[in-house]
């Protein structure tokens, strides 16, 4: 295969390149693409083999004859399409060398004859149009030879064969056979001057070009192969059992015979006459208006021929049966222009026309019952039908008596089910007992009569075609050579021998009333009434039997209808093929119902090896049971019906995989859903590799089955909570969706709140384990019985908002394990509904009493990756002033707050739990969002800090703030050292001056110490605040300067003598440093040091009197010296700076006033520059110190606290870790506070190690 | 029969709604489909039931758009006349009428008896050549959108069927009961020639 492909790919590439080349000469491409046509795919080797008849018979018809083989070759080939085509192409050769037909009419013959019936009927076209061709060939060559004879004698062997396929036993083949025999017709009678012959059609060959003196075609001969085409056509037109299709077929055949040959309108009117009045019994409903109006639309057509003078009356009278009102008929009725217009054929018409009739005739109907008297009414000028004659008959008879007798007769006959046919053409009679009406009635029976070959009219006209046909069959004998004619001519002389024998005497016997020949009339018409009600004369006899026949045993009986349906049942095949399984179906159904057991579970398993295959005989069963329960009513149990579903249903599920739906199909159209089919439905629902061909087959249940919808719903929503997930999922889907269907959705949501209301109860109820009920006792909720009852209700939260109050109504009342479930279960459709939702907001505006957590955590679901809308903080807002003065409410939409708010908020927000502060700390800092920009915090992280600083520790222990601003340094990234240099700035210049200032200072320096140099200023500054008149912040004071001396010893310096003295009473060890530093001056710097300082730094000799009046001094003293401040800036820093190395700087003799903040920049740098070698110095000391250092810095705090605060502290001094513990009691701060000092201490060590690599 | 595929024409009276839909369903699903309309002119909802709109079948699917959009759009945004137009440009440029279209099929399904009436006028009163059969089957369908919609789908569950069978013209009686029993809507049906 693969090579083929290849090799079509390359051909075709290779033919491309042909066209580019015109070189090549028409023969060599033919040549060139039957090769290719060898090889290919039949789609391509179809495109392929037109390009060569059009290039062989079109472009250059001289090559046909070349390629004629190589083409009609492909004859044999596998594909319909291809031999379709050589159809296709013979008859085109045909046309275009009508010679070729020698060569190629044996080739249709067998192409005729050929398995697939779609090549048959191209065949039956093919020969449509070929016959005429041929016929015209022959006619016009003057001396036919021998292979032209028997080539025609082939045509016309192949006509009768199609003639005959008119019996084919497929619908298609049979309705091309009818077109093919209207042609026939055509061709085989003259074309008169009335005659609508189609443009096209003009040239065409017809009886009356034929020549009568022809050496071969014989025109009596062909003439009479018409008529009798025409009669086999009419024939076939009565067939009780002609499928709707075929009849309208042959109604437009005669149709156009009409109008192209109107010396038939007789026979074309009649045969409608006699189809309107004898609709086959076997068409639909909706076939019969089908027909019906195909018969008024030709009708119509008909009408409008100037031939149909005539018999206007009659069309006219169909037409009004058919529905057409009489404006409308009269508006398609010619206008009689030449009445006498039929004239013209009347001699070919005269005898042979109506010679046809008789084969209409079942000829034997004569010989049991002698007809009534004709009345002596000699057709005198115009020879009438058998109708007309019949109906002549027919009319004086119809007296009201009589016709009360024949209906009262009738009666008897009647179908017991009122056929199709007759319900669909019954209009009232109107006009009942008017000479017209009655005059219609008579034609009518004597319609009906003749088709049933009775009444005096046949009879007569019978008598008189024998005499014409007489002279007509002792002429076509002698001159006909065709065998084939001579036969046919004999067998129907014969046919008419017979009829012949019998009417002499069926004139000669008496007349007799009405009796025997109302007797005699419906028997005809039984055949066809009787396929009607098949069923009740099969009963009868059945029951006839049973009387003569001895009764079987038993036993006898059971084993003979079990082997006679085991029979049936293994039939199937044959049965298929005959094409009658529809019977066997029905068959078994009604046989296996009124049998019990094991009979019927036979057949389930026979239909279950098969269930596709056997539907039909599984539905049909199913609707026998359902039938049989019906007709048992009111007693009647439905036990048989059900198991029928049932097992049905359940073998269908053990099937591995069936896609077609069948199990849809069956739950569908099952006449009535029991409980045990319901719950097969619901094990396919919670068979997962099935759950969603369950679920939409109960969704079309609840959807098409309104009576019981909502048991079905029902089945369903509990499938809602199942415990497989697929199955739970699927359900949810299906569930919302029909949620949308309003009818549908106050139960779906009753069930979705019944369940949400289990969460109130103590323990889950039993429903929610499946089947084992008795398991109330006890089990406590458990996560997954919380969700189980709450999955509906989630799902149809984001469709109905309205539903969350409800959920607030039971979280309120249940128990804390749910509400935490809860609480873990509502995020997904929480923030489904958003933020804008109007119940949300309600539901936050209202917040019930108990559901606080829930709506925090709603806010906190809804503000998680978005900022808050202003509806949400205003809401919340409101919530927090006017009902819930939780502060927590606020954290989610905090940063929608104004800023006054929050700071007045931070007091109560910092004493919260650990882990709450610092999502608030997160969320002020932006430092939650990834997105980052999204939310914009209503404070800077320095008006933050700021802020913490400024809180009235009345209102805040401190150790919360401390941990507050702790967080705060825990953000590096946010708190950089410009931040901090900021913050220390403006917290300075605050009076007064906040607790925590020196504390910030501080943890500032540990973590950037390159803003040494500027905390030196901040140093330097607050002296001149006075701060010693602050106990906390001078301790920190003191604190800051030991630890960063050297530095700081200019610092020292500037402090007024009796502050430096408390300096030193506090750390004693500093002042023989600072006497050595300021030893090491010069001796003119040494000169600027007061003599009082020195009197402090010498200590122990002196004793510290004038600590009044250096402290009024002091002042003055600073203010005197800020002024040359901007000279001693203006110096070079540089200069100076590095000194500290060297312990003698010059310069420093001034104290160092405070840098403006422009400067702060130059002086980092610098002491970035003499920070390094220092830092080896000071490290270790630093760190030893930490621990001491912070326990430090609490205890002076703690007595200014409150009660609680101040018991801490004292042990939280010793080692910080260990004060955690106590703490977390307390405070109900967990987990993260023993964190929190160790980060200090590691940040402390890591800045310590970053700053060595510096 | 499967081997070539089924050539089907979908009429009804405006060729817009209901032949479109199908149309549209039916070429999605791979069928070789033609649709067209019956009437002589092409009429659309206009702002009363005495005032439709009216454009002959040279009248482009985009042109009647726009005139539509210039008179009222909102009305014909809301009865849907517009998206519907919309959809049919996608489909093809404009309305055709079945009677000026000399192409042969296997299949025309109609929408309405009345188009049915005229499908078969317009088929009997050409002249015969090949005597191809052609089935012409009638499927009664309202003419608004939903209804539309549902016929389009049966239409399309009928050619499917179709074109499945073997022998489509000894199968489609049978057929065409069952699909009537399954819709409970009545077909017509018959055979005309080419």
């Amino acid at each position: 295969m693969g090579e083929q492909a290849h090799g079509s790919v390359s051909s075709q590439f290779y033919s491309n390149e042909n066209d580019t080349t015109i070189d090549m000469t028409t023969s060599e491409k033919v040549v060139e693409l039957l090769n290719q046509a060898a090889l290919i795919s039949t789609e391509e080797k179809l495109i392929v083999l037109k390009q060569v008849q059009e290039l062989i018979i079109n472009k250059d018809p001289s090559l046909l004859d070349n390629f004629l083989d190589e083409i009609i070759a492909f004859q044999t080939d596998k594909s319909i399409e291809v031999r379709k085509f050589v159809i296709g192409f013979i008859e085109e050769a045909c046309k275009r060398d009508n010679e070729l037909l020698l060569r190629l009419i044996a080739n249709l013959n067998m192409l005729m004859r050929d398995e697939s019936v779609n090549v048959v009927k191209k065949a039956i076209l093919t020969l449509t149009q070929l016959y005429k061709v041929a016929l015209q060939w022959l006619v016009r060559t003057k001396s036919v030879s021998d292979m032209q004879e028997a080539c025609w004698d082939m045509v016309t062997q192949m006509k009768e064969d199609v003639l005959g396929l008119l019996d084919s036993d497929n619908d298609g083949v049979r309705t091309h056979a009818i077109k093919f025999t209207e042609t026939l017709i055509i061709t085989l009678s003259p074309r008169t001057p009335d005659s609508d012959t189609p443009k096209k059609q003009e040239g065409d060959i017809s009886l009356d070009k034929i020549p009568r003196d022809h050496t071969y075609i014989r025109y009596d001969t062909l003439c009479e192969e018409g008529k009798s085409a025409l009669e086999q056509l009419l024939k076939f037109m009565v067939h009780p059992a002609i499928t709707s299709i075929n009849l309208t077929t042959a109604l437009g055949s005669l149709a156009t015979l009409a109008k192209q040959r109107p010396m038939f309108m007789s026979e074309v009117v009649q045969a409608y006459e006699t189809l309107h009045a004898n609709l086959p019994p076997t068409l639909a409903k909706s076939q019969v208006s089908s027909v019906r109006k195909n018969l008024k639309l030709h009708l119509v057509a008909v009408l409008k021929h100037p031939s149909s003078v005539d018999f206007q009356g009659q069309i006219s009278t169909l037409l009004l049966d058919l529905g057409m009102s009489q404006s409308e008929i009269t508006r398609c009725t010619p206008a009689t222009v030449q009445p006498r217009k039929r004239l013209h054929h009347e001699p070919y018409v005269e005898g042979k026309r109506i010679k046809m009739e008789a084969p209409l005739v079942e000829d034997d109907e004569d010989k049991e019952e002698p007809a009534p008297v004709v009345t002596p009414k000699p057709s005198s000028s115009v020879p009438s039908s058998a109708i007309d004659l019949t109906a002549e008959f027919l009319l004086p008879l119809l007296n009201p008596e009589n016709v009360a007798n024949l209906v009262l007769i009738s009666m008897v006959y009647l179908p017991e089910v009122m056929p199709a046919s007759f319900q669909a053409t019954y209009t009232p009679v109107e006009s009942a007992g008017t000479d017209a009406q009655i005059k219609h009635l008579a034609r009518l029976m004597a319609t009906q009569m003749t088709s049933a070959g009775l009444g005096p009219g046949l009879e007569l006209c019978k008598a008189r075609d024998e005499e014409v046909k007489e002279e007509d069959g002792g002429a076509g004998e002698s001159s006909s050579k065709d065998p084939l004619i001579i036969r046919k001519l004999s067998a129907v002389s014969l046919g008419q021998a017979i009829s012949v024998v019998g009417a002499p005497a069926a004139y000669k016997s008496p007349v007799t009333e009405e009796a025997p020949q109302i007797k005699k009339l419906p028997e005809p018409i039984l055949p066809t009434t009787q396929p009607k009600a098949p069923g009740a004369s099969g009963r009868k006899k059945v029951f006839k039997l049973a009387d003569v026949v001895q009764p079987f045993s038993e036993d006898q009986i059971a084993k003979l209808t079990d082997m006679a349906i085991r029979r049936i049942l293994q039939s199937e095949k044959t049965i298929a093929q005959s094409g009658m399984s529809h019977v066997r179906v029905k068959l078994l159904a009604r046989l296996v119902t009124q049998f019990e057991g094991g009979k019927k579970n036979d057949l389930l398993h026979f239909i279950l090896e098969d269930m596709r295959g056997r539907s039909e005989l599984a539905f049909s069963l199913l609707y026998h049971e359902y039938n049989e329960y019906l007709s048992q009513q009111p007693s009647g149990s439905l036990d048989s019906y059900e198991h029928c579903l049932f097992t049905l249903l359940s073998g269908l599920q053990e099937k591995p995989e069936q896609r077609d739906g069948l199990f849809t199909k069956l739950v569908l159209e099952a006449p009535v859903i029991t409980d045990s089919a319901l719950e097969v439905i619901q094990r396919y629902c919670e068979d997962e590799s099935r759950v969603y061909l369950g679920m939409s087959t109960l969704k079309e249940l609840i959807l098409k089955r309104p009576s019981r919808q909502y048991q079905y719903l029902n089945v369903l929503l509990n499938l809602s909570s199942h415990e497989k997930e697929k199955v739970r999922s699927t359900a949810l889907s299906f569930i919302k969706r029909m949620y949308e269907k309003e009818h549908l959705k106050d139960c779906i949501e009753k069930f979705a709140l019944t369940y949400m209301q289990f969460l109130v109860h103590p323990n889950p109820p039993s429903l929610l384990f499946g089947a084992g009920e008795d398991t109330e006792v006890a089990s406590p909720w458990t996560e997954e019985t919380v969700r189980q009852c709450l999955y509906l209700y989630l799902s149809l939260l984001p469709l109905n908002h309205r539903l969350v109050h409800e959920l607030a109504a039971v979280y309120t009342e249940a128990i804390a394990d749910i509400k935490r479930s809860v609480l873990r279960v509502i995020e997904q459709p929480i923030r489904g509904m958003g933020m804008s939702s109007p119940d949300l907001l309600l539901l936050v505006e209202n917040c019930p009493k108990g559901a606080e957590t829930l709506v925090t955590r709603c806010l906190h679901i809804l503000t998680d990756k978005v900022p808050p809308s202003p509806e949400l903080v205003e809401r919340v807002r409101d919530l927090y002033h006017k009902r819930v003065p939780d502060v927590r409410f606020l954290i989610p939409v905090i940063n929608g707050l104004e800023k006054n708010e929050v700071i007045q908020a931070l007091p109560k927000l910092i004493k919260l739990n650990p882990i709450v502060v610092k999502e608030v700390f997160n969320r002020l800092l932006g430092t939650q969002h990834s997105e980052g920009s999204s939310s914009m915090s209503p404070l800077t992280p320095g008006e933050l800090l700021i802020a913490l600083h400024n809180i009235d520790s009345s209102k805040c222990d401190m150790k919360s703030i401390i941990k507050a601003t702790n967080l705060c340094f825990g953000e590096k990234n946010v708190y950089t050292s410009e931040v901090l240099a900021v913050v220390m700035q403006q917290l300075m210049e605050q009076t007064p001056l906040p607790i925590l200032l020196m504390r910030t200072v501080i943890q500032s320096l540990t973590m950037y110490p390159r803003l040494a140099g500027f905390v030196m200023n901040i140093l330097a500054r607050l002296i001149l605040k006075q701060v010693w008149k602050y106990p906390k912040v001078w301790e920190g004071f003191v604190k800051c300067c030991q630890r960063t001396k050297p530095q700081s010893y200019n610092v020292l310096l500037q402090l007024p003598p009796p502050q430096l003295a408390s300096v030193f009473e506090r750390c004693p060890e500093m002042r023989e440093p600072l006497l050595q530093h300021v030893h090491s001056f010069t001796p003119h710097q040494q000169a600027h040091i007061p003599a009082s300082i020195m009197a402090v730094l010498e200590a122990n000799t002196r004793k510290p009197e004038p600590e009044p009046q250096p402290e009024l001094l002091h002042p003055e003293i600073i203010e005197e010296r800020e002024v040359p401040v901007p000279k001693h800036i203006s110096m070079p820093a540089p200069v100076s700076q590095p000194e500290p190395l060297a312990p003698t700087p010059v310069v420093f003799a001034e104290p160092l006033p405070p840098p403006p903040l422009q400067q702060q920049q130059q002086q980092q740098q610098q002491q970035q520059q003499q920070i390094p070698p220092r830092r080896e110095e000071v490290e270790e000391p630093m760190e030893q110190e930490e621990t001491d250092h912070a326990s430090l810095e609490i205890t002076p705090e703690a007595p200014l606290q409150q009660m609680e605060v101040s018991e801490e502290a004292p042990q939280s001094n010793s080692i910080s870790e260990k004060t955690d513990e106590p703490m977390e009691e307390t405070a109900a701060m967990p987990v993260d506070v023993a964190d929190e000092p160790k980060d200090e201490s590691e940040d402390v060590v890591s800045e310590a190690g970053e700053s060595s690599v510096d | 029969m499967p081997a070539d595929p089924l050539r089907v024409a979908v009429v009804c009276s405006s060729n817009q709604n209901r032949s479109m839909e199908a149309h549209n369903i039916l070429s999605k699903r791979g069928f070789d489909v033609r649709s067209f309309g019956t009437g002589t002119h092409v009429k659309l909802p206009g702002p009363a039931p005495d005032k439709p709109n009216i454009y002959d079948f040279k009248t482009t699917y985009e042109q009647m758009y726009n005139d539509l959009v210039r008179k009222d759009k909102e009305l014909y945004t809301q009865n849907g006349i517009l998206h519907m137009l919309d959809r049919n440009k996608r489909i093809k440029t404009r309305p055709e009428r079945f009677q000026s279209c000399r192409e042969q099929f296997d299949l025309v399904i109609t929408c309405e008896e009345r188009v049915y009436d005229q499908v078969l006028e317009d088929l009997n009163s050409r002249e015969q050549e090949t005597f191809q059969p052609v089935h012409v089957i009638n499927v009664d369908i309202q003419d608004n959108h939903e209804e539309a919609t549902l016929g389009a789908f049966l239409i399309c569950e009928l050619c499917q069927c179709i074109q499945h069978t073997d022998d489509m013209e000894n199968e489609i009686d049978e057929l065409l009961q069952e699909f009537e029993e399954k819709s409970h809507r009545p077909f017509l049906h018959t055979v005309c020639f080419y």
